[in-house]
């Protein structure tokens, strides 16, 4: 499902983010991808979404090489994947609907299916009786569900969450890694980058570390640290 | 591209033009005074092709006879003539009409030609009308081979001199309408990069969640178009206006002979429409192409 090969980046400036990074999640998965501030997680759901291009290596996404993919098809790609990131990213002159509505209107669905797909994805996250609220009017982990309901509304295969819970008290967060992982158990692909120690440790799940951009530690059940 | 797409593209556009209003009047203000000086070039341009042609149309070829040429030759000369390929018509003015013509065409001050009737230094005429203006020269090279004839002219350098005149003016507009364009680009471009500015956000989470680079552009493109066609139909109207009047008002001033060689309003204004809807949808769509280029790149 998603495929990294011998994965580089280095940055104009020389910096080195990512050496040699090798792995390969199953379809679903849910794999953690845990590590310190600047350890290099962020840049590698960037390369994910072809927000970034690797300097060498092979990153290969539902069977398709993307470091091989015209400009043209890069939408395509990110439609297969939902992304969900720490800030939220909604439109604030939006209802809660609309927002979740206009990723559907964006890759061009016929209205009928949005009328039914909204509310579905809605109803999954909580929200049905918030769907006429602005962003502004919800709390932090309210807002967080929408961009959920955003991201799994065309159905895609992966969902990739960049630190979806940092700026969350832990009961919020414990509400959205709830509901990744009934994504999960539908059959969804997930992949979290996060540093709240607590979750990993809770879930149980795969986690992958990176240390100064290098994957220390790749393990099937794992928690935060080694020891946990 | 779907119906509602494009409704989509055409709600969102003119929403954008209402939340950047003071621009947007701004830019369509500088868009219509850049389009009222293409019109004007251009409304130029046509009348002196007008004219131009006009004089074309009206080429006649004068042709000299020697002195003291009988009837009977003359007569002969007038059927030669007449059977040269692209001659229409063919008139003898004697030198004794050519003197009264002169005399009357000369009104008060006809008595300075007095005296002369008995040594008229004027020539003996024909007067030829041709199918086709473009025959001009090869009608007056078979003249000028013909016998017992002095001189042929047919106002060649008259009409070399407007075409030159008509070319040179063709240049310099085409120069500075095209400076004008490139300064409407500018401003149009300029008023719309102020709201990709403000909808930057946005248009990075319409392309992470899998928005094509056509999708984000579609709105600012409307919003451009919008922008340059408001312009044109501005501009048009007050070209027409102006034309109009300064039609009327040569006609009604003693410059009245001046105003036959002007282009019927009718048809200018169509040109001139279609002319100025079609700059201004394409100065906004490239305007707003220039501005959202450097955003969507996420």
């Amino acid at each position: 499902m998603i495929e990294l090969v011998k994965v580089n980046k280095t940055f104009d400036d020389g910096h080195k983010v990512l050496k040699n990074i090798n792995i390969f999640i199953d379809k679903g998965e849910f794999v953690f991808l845990v590590g310190p501030s600047g350890s290099g997680k962020s840049t590698l759901i960037k390369l994910l979404l072809k927000e970034v291009e690797p300097t060498n290596g092979k990153i290969v996404i539902d069977g398709k090489n993307t470091t091989k993919l015209k400009r043209n098809d890069i939408p395509y790609l990110r439609r297969s994947m939902g992304v969900v990131f720490q800030d939220f990213r909604l439109l604030q002159d939006k209802t809660v609907y609309e927002n979740v509505a206009f990723a559907m209107e964006i890759v061009e669905a016929q209205p009928r299916d949005i009328r039914k797909q909204v509310p579905i994805a809605l109803s999954m996250v909580g929200l049905s009786k918030k769907s006429n609220l602005y962003p502004k009017q919800l709390s932090g982990g309210e807002q967080q569900r929408v961009s959920l309901a955003r991201a799994m509304v065309n159905g895609p295969s992966i969902l990739v969450a960049d630190e979806p819970t940092g700026n969350l008290d832990p009961e919020m967060s414990r509400d959205i890694v709830k509901i990744l992982y009934e994504f999960n158990q539908r059959g969804t692909t997930v992949l979290m980058a996060t540093h709240d120690r607590d979750i990993v440790n809770a879930m149980k799940k795969r986690v992958i570390a990176i240390e100064d951009g290098v994957m220390v530690r790749d393990e099937k059940r794992g928690g935060y640290f080694d020891e946990a | 591209m779907k119906l509602r797409t494009t409704k989509y593209f055409i709600k969102e556009g003119t929403s954008n033009l209402r939340r950047n209003k003071v621009m947007s009047v701004a830019s369509i203000t500088s868009v219509i005074a850049a389009l009222l000086v293409i019109g004007i070039f251009f409304i130029v341009v046509l009348n002196v092709d007008y004219a131009a042609s006009a004089l074309e149309s009206q080429v006649e070829i004068s042709v000299h006879l020697v002195n003291g040429l009988s009837e009977g030759i003359i007569n002969a000369m007038s059927g030669e003539i007449e059977a040269i390929e692209g001659v229409k018509e063919v008139v003898f003015v004697s030198k004794d009409v050519a003197l009264k013509n002169m005399k009357q065409k000369l009104g008060d001050k006809g008595y300075l030609l007095d005296g002369l009737e008995s040594d008229n230094p004027l020539p003996d005429t024909f007067v030829v009308t041709l199918t086709n203006p473009q025959k001009a020269s090869s009608v007056a090279l078979a003249l000028n081979s013909m016998s017992s004839i002095e001189k042929v002219s047919y106002g060649k350098d008259e009409l070399e001199k407007l075409l030159k005149a008509t070319y040179v003016l063709r240049m310099t507009s085409l120069l500075i309408i095209t400076i004008l364009l490139f300064i409407s680009i500018f401003i149009i471009s300029n008023t719309i990069k102020l709201t990709v500015f403000a909808r930057r956000r946005e248009i990075g989470i319409m392309k992470f969640i899998g928005a094509t680079d056509w999708f984000v552009r579609g709105p600012f493109i409307v919003e451009g178009i919008l922008l340059g066609v408001t312009g044109a139909v501005v501009s048009t109207a007050l070209l027409g206006g102006g034309y109009l009047y300064t039609v009327n008002l040569i006609q009604k001033q003693m410059l009245g002979f001046l105003a036959l060689s002007f282009m019927p309003f009718g048809s200018i204004i169509t040109s001139l429409a279609f002319l100025l809807v079609f700059v201004g949808i394409v100065i906004g769509a490239i305007g707003s192409l220039l501005s959202v280029r450097r955003f969507i790149k996420v």
